[in-house]
């Protein structure tokens, strides 16, 4: 079991963006703190700033004030470089688009982390390449490029592009709201995989309360602050609060 | 393949312009001296058409039409070299022809020995001419020179340096540059560059082995500091690039070349930064994910790299090409390998400086833009 190993931590944040009157508060004094093995999801309405905890929370954007410990690291105490180097060794990203190099097979999109990251071999990236396809259950598709891919195929290898490095911080951002919900579906069971097969911590930002029984830990951000966070969403309904503010489906 | 390679390949419509500014670059500095060679290289006939591996001239000589009097007795440092066969003395200067008619006209006079294994004879002078130009006062002009100098039949006589001459043949197809060559024996030519019995423009030397002649030219540099000597393509090299320079030819090939490669680099620059832009969400992914920026700088690099060499290939092809046409049309382009080299070198290094120029998009990289 994972759950009691705290490995991401957030105490007291704090961001702002703009200046003087402009000045708008994204997130607002938020603690959190994600267990390895555990799938937690982060709503809130448009504009909420859980894009921007996600970002403070993921080395990827710098708190006005508070602390992030990453795998006991405190990782705005640490240079940029420094941070780079944690975020090779142990972040793994999805993004809302896919963000594919259109002229690259999947197995290309996959191998180029591992290769130019690690300094993996070509042999060596191919064969962690095709074993995390596999896994994902695009092995046949591995020498497709992202134009000859349906939307589900293509965030799958986003997801493969993710866990190649086997990363113990996974972190996404509305994973599915490209998607139809069978797809989508299948992407939230491939994170929550990643999670409870392979211990990692996953932080998912999703507008979409279909999410929600998937989900280990939910919290919910509203004004940049966390009004509600919930540990045992298991059940067959999502919190209430959740319902009042929850996104139409898509 | 390399994933620039591919990404080149797959999104090659995005790439052609880079690759044609690339190859046009290549071909405009390739043609440009090439045409510029060809047109000295006019100047340089004598040497380039003599038999001669070593030339050996006043001191500090600029250019093989413009060689000062030696003494006669020089030959005789040339045949002292064992790894001489043979030598001779071999006239070339500058005078005036008077027209029959009135003008005068600049021509360049060559005189030389005639017999059949003369160094210094052009191989367009037939036995027949050689035999004619052996009685004293005889001159043999180009067909296409007839007009300039004046000269409407064979045996039509003329002045040159003050000097009675009749033109007893006709040449055809050897241009001149700076002005009509007159071909003739080492006798005539003498009085008609205004030389003494003992003097001489050049002594022409003939290598039992032609691969000494390096040897030959560094020796006498060394024991002799009043004379120069020079290998054959040496003294011709060097014979055109003195009338690029004076010209001011080189100057215009400097501008032109440069406005080549300016262009080259502005659309390879664009186009390379164009691409980049374009994947700038990808980039910041694998930023995100750790990726230092060099590597995204290492792939621009590739790309330039790339697109050097494929406008490159695609440039030599179509360099060989005009220049077989202009060759037809009469225009010499020489395309020796050291300038096809040259030119692609210049090339690459502007296709690489315009990588250097489109890695300022990879500053736009930001992954926490990707957070929405």
């Amino acid at each position: 079991m994972h759950d009691d190993v705290i490995t991401l931590k957030g105490e007291h944040l704090s961001r702002s963006f703009g200046e003087g009157d402009k000045r708008t508060t994204a997130v607002d004094n938020v603690s959190v703190d994600l267990t390895a093995g555990q799938m937690a999801l982060l709503m809130g309405p448009s504009g909420s700033g859980k894009s921007t905890l996600l970002a403070i929370l993921s080395g990827l954007l710098h708190p006005d004030s508070g602390r992030v410990l990453a795998l006991d690291q405190d990782i705005w105490a640490m240079s940029e470089s420094q941070r780079e180097q944690f975020r090779l060794q142990h972040c793994g990203f999805i993004f809302q688009g896919y963000n594919l190099f259109s002229a690259l097979t999947a197995r290309q999109q996959l191998e180029l982390v591992v290769r130019w990251g690690e300094g993996a071999s070509r042999r060596e990236a191919r064969r962690r390449a095709d074993e995390v396809l596999s896994l994902l259950d695009m092995g046949r598709r591995a020498d497709m490029r992202p134009g000859q891919l349906s939307g589900g195929e293509k965030q799958r290898v986003a997801i493969g592009r993710a866990l190649i490095k086997d990363p113990q911080l996974i972190f996404a951002d509305e994973p599915t709201s490209a998607l139809d919900w069978a797809h989508g579906e299948d992407v939230i069971k491939l994170l929550r995989n990643a999670a409870h097969d392979r211990g990692a911590t996953v932080l998912i930002v999703a507008h979409d309360a279909r999410i929600v029984p998937f989900a280990d830990r939910v919290f919910y951000l509203e004004d940049g602050r966390m009004v509600e966070d919930d540990d045992s969403p298991h059940g067959p309904n999502p919190p209430a609060r959740l319902h009042l503010h929850r996104s139409p489906a898509h | 393949m390399s994933y620039s390679l591919a990404t080149l390949w797959y999104e090659r419509q995005r790439y052609l312009p880079g690759v044609l500014a690339v190859g046009f670059s290549a071909l405009l500095i390739g043609l440009q001296c090439g045409l510029l060679l060809g047109l000295f290289s006019i100047t340089s006939m004598p040497i380039d058409n003599s038999k001669a591996d070593v030339w050996m001239g006043a001191p500090g000589v600029l250019s093989v039409d413009l060689g000062r009097p030696i003494r006669e007795s020089y030959i005789s440092r040339m045949a002292a070299q064992p790894e001489i066969e043979r030598c001779e003395i071999f006239l070339q200067g500058f005078a005036y022809w008077s027209k029959k008619d009135g003008g005068t006209e600049l021509c360049l006079v060559v005189g030389s020995r005639l017999s059949d294994d003369s160094l210094g004879v052009n191989p367009r002078l037939t036995a027949e001419d050689r035999l004619r130009l052996t009685e004293p006062g005889t001159v043999i002009i180009d067909e296409s020179d007839k007009d300039r100098l004046g000269v409407k039949a064979l045996y039509d006589v003329a002045e040159v340096s003050g000097v009675r001459v009749r033109v007893v043949g006709f040449t055809t197809g050897l241009k001149s540059l700076a002005g009509p060559y007159v071909f003739c024996s080492v006798a005539t030519a003498r009085p008609l560059q205004r030389l003494h019995p003992e003097q001489a423009t050049y002594v022409l030397g003939k290598c039992k082995n032609p691969e000494d002649a390096a040897q030959v030219v560094e020796r006498l540099r060394a024991e002799y500091d009043n004379i120069s000597a020079f290998t054959k393509t040496e003294f011709s090299l060097h014979s055109r690039l003195h009338w690029v320079m004076k010209t001011k030819a080189g100057v215009a090939l400097g501008y032109a070349a440069a406005l080549g490669l300016l262009v080259g680099a502005v659309v390879t620059s664009q186009t390379l930064y164009a691409a980049t832009a374009a994947s700038l969400r990808e980039f910041a992914v694998l930023r995100a994910l750790g990726i230092p920026r060099w590597r995204m700088a290492v792939l621009v690099m590739n790309q330039a790299f790339w697109i050097g060499a494929l406008g490159i290939t695609l440039a030599l092809p179509a360099t060989y090409g005009l220049a077989a046409v202009a060759d037809r049309l009469g225009v010499q382009i020489l395309l020796p390998w050291w300038l096809l080299c040259g030119a692609a070198c210049v090339t690459l290094i502007m296709a690489l400086g315009s990588g250097l120029m489109a890695l300022r998009s990879l500053r736009d990289v930001e992954p926490a833009t990707l957070l929405r």
